[in-house]
């Protein structure tokens, strides 16, 4: 409300900054305004229960090793990248330990520090998955981003964009899909899916020259793939899917596709 | 009305007050304010992760036979782990003439809707981590990657599969901030001036990203 006030006129600003108890009130207001935002603060600390966790300059593991924090010490979690933790130490030290040092703390309830994320068990508990694949439509080199909402441990649906391109002519589509996995538990476990869509073609330029060519059509996919979780949130994806267009001409056009590729889940 | 209104909410802040003076206990002369620091148990869901990187990127790049154009883009990137990220590019650049169509003044080969370059890709990144030493004291942690991906390119008329090959330089100018350094090489097939052949087109860019 103060520094609102104050900032509406350069006037006001100039006679607080001339008046030096203006100013020590507004110095005040500022340091009660940061401490209590500071005290607030809910802080996500450990305590190292094993003789030492060692401490890097950066987020891998080849970065040197700056400090160690040791057994009864409390670190506190700043941020995460990718496995590792950016940590200070109670004597002010910053650096980065990696996950399974992390698992060497306990929290404050006195609990073994345990993230689950980036493991087998984590998996079955995703909501999204998105990744891209790479593979072979109708022999043309094709590419394919998608993104799946996981529904249930069986059930998913989700929606896909492909772009293949040929020498003689291009394809979009997009498919909106539903995916159902029979052995979720499994590690490496087949699926099975049915999508809905649109294909657009488009025949190169230096073949048509009106370039009015393009045509649009009705989609439907079957696929069948396989998916393999591994590592971390990481899913290496197998697919086959058998698409049919559904043309304008007196056939419909039925075209098979195969694609690699991989996801990221959260 | 008003004056009941008034009078129950000065009565509740008169209680209020009250019970919180009651609650506090006398200051002992010489005791420590220990900070009220709430310790939130550890999980996956309060610790802020940052994974995802993003900007924008500037650069050169040289088409091939149609000479070099300033180029603009956006970058995005997640990194799965230390090492690997995946990574996807865009990028807009004119193409500019020919050397026949410099030298000659004839036709020009493309029209200037044509001429509009655009490109997508989407890549495997490989990290090898470092620090880079700009003075005894000013250290920073940086990357150099290379960087392998596959997309497409608009050009000429005609959206081409395109290979990229690339190699970059990150510096992390803070944990959230990066500058990169990127050379990177798109290979597509053309037939643009007349016999089809594999095109080279090197792009030089800068960008700066931020990781959220």
């Amino acid at each position: 409300m103060l520094c609102l006030r104050l900032k509406s006129g350069g006037h006001k600003v100039k006679m607080a900054f001339q008046n030096p108890f203006n100013f020590r009130f507004l110095l005040l207001v500022c340091m009660w305004l940061c401490t209590t935002s500071a005290l607030s603060e809910e802080l996500i600390q450990a305590k190292v229960v094993e003789p030492y966790v060692e401490i890097h300059s950066g987020p891998a593991g080849g970065y040197p090793v700056i400090h160690v924090a040791a057994k009864g010490e409390w670190i506190t979690v700043l941020k995460r990248r990718t496995s590792w933790f950016k940590i200070i130490t109670a004597d002010e030290i910053q650096g980065w330990i990696k996950q399974d040092d992390l698992h060497l703390t306990e929290s404050s309830q006195g609990q073994p520090v345990k993230l689950f994320d980036g493991s087998f068990a984590s998996f079955s508990e995703r909501d999204i998955e998105f990744g891209m694949l790479g593979g072979s439509f109708e022999g043309t080199p094709s590419l394919t981003i998608f993104a799946d909402w996981v529904a249930t441990e069986n059930i998913s649906a989700g929606v896909s964009v492909t772009q293949a391109l040929g020498d003689l002519s291009e394809s979009q589509y997009f498919l909106v899909k539903a995916q159902h996995t029979t052995f979720p538990e499994w590690r490496l476990s087949p699926y099975i899916s049915l999508g809905v869509g649109q294909i657009r073609t488009q025949p190169k330029a230096n073949l048509v020259q009106s370039g009015d060519e393009a045509r649009t059509s009705d989609l439907y996919a079957v696929g069948l793939g396989v998916r393999y979780y591994l590592a971390k949130n990481f899913l290496v994806k197998l697919e086959y899917n058998n698409l049919q267009a559904l043309t304008s001409r007196d056939e419909n056009e039925e075209i098979e596709e195969w694609k690699l590729g991989f996801a990221v889940y959260f | 009305m008003e004056v009941r209104f008034r009078s129950i909410f000065l009565v509740v802040l008169a209680l209020l007050n009250s019970s919180s003076l009651i609650a506090q206990e006398p200051v002992k002369a010489g005791t420590l304010i220990e900070p009220k620091v709430t310790r939130q148990d550890i999980n996956e869901a309060n610790i802020d992760s940052e994974n995802f990187e993003l900007g924008l990127l500037v650069g050169v790049i040289s088409i091939e036979d149609f000479s070099s154009s300033p180029l603009f883009g956006l970058r995005a990137a997640y990194h799965i782990n230390e090492d690997f990220f995946i990574e996807a590019t865009y990028g807009q650049a004119e193409a500019g003439e020919t050397s026949f169509e410099v030298l000659s003044g004839g036709a020009p080969f493309l029209t200037e809707e044509e001429r509009d370059y655009s490109f997508y890709n989407v890549s495997f990144g490989y990290n090898l981590n470092g620090e880079t030493f700009f003075t005894d004291n000013l250290v920073f942690n940086s990357a150099t990657y290379f960087t392998l991906g596959a997309g497409s390119t608009d050009f000429g008329g005609d959206e081409r599969f395109t290979v990229s090959l690339g190699a970059g330089y990150r510096l992390l100018l803070t944990d959230y901030m990066a500058l990169h350094f990127t050379l990177r090489d798109h290979l597509f097939n053309s037939e643009l001036i007349g016999k089809e052949k594999t095109t080279h087109n090197i792009e030089y860019g800068f960008s700066a990203t931020f990781f959220f």
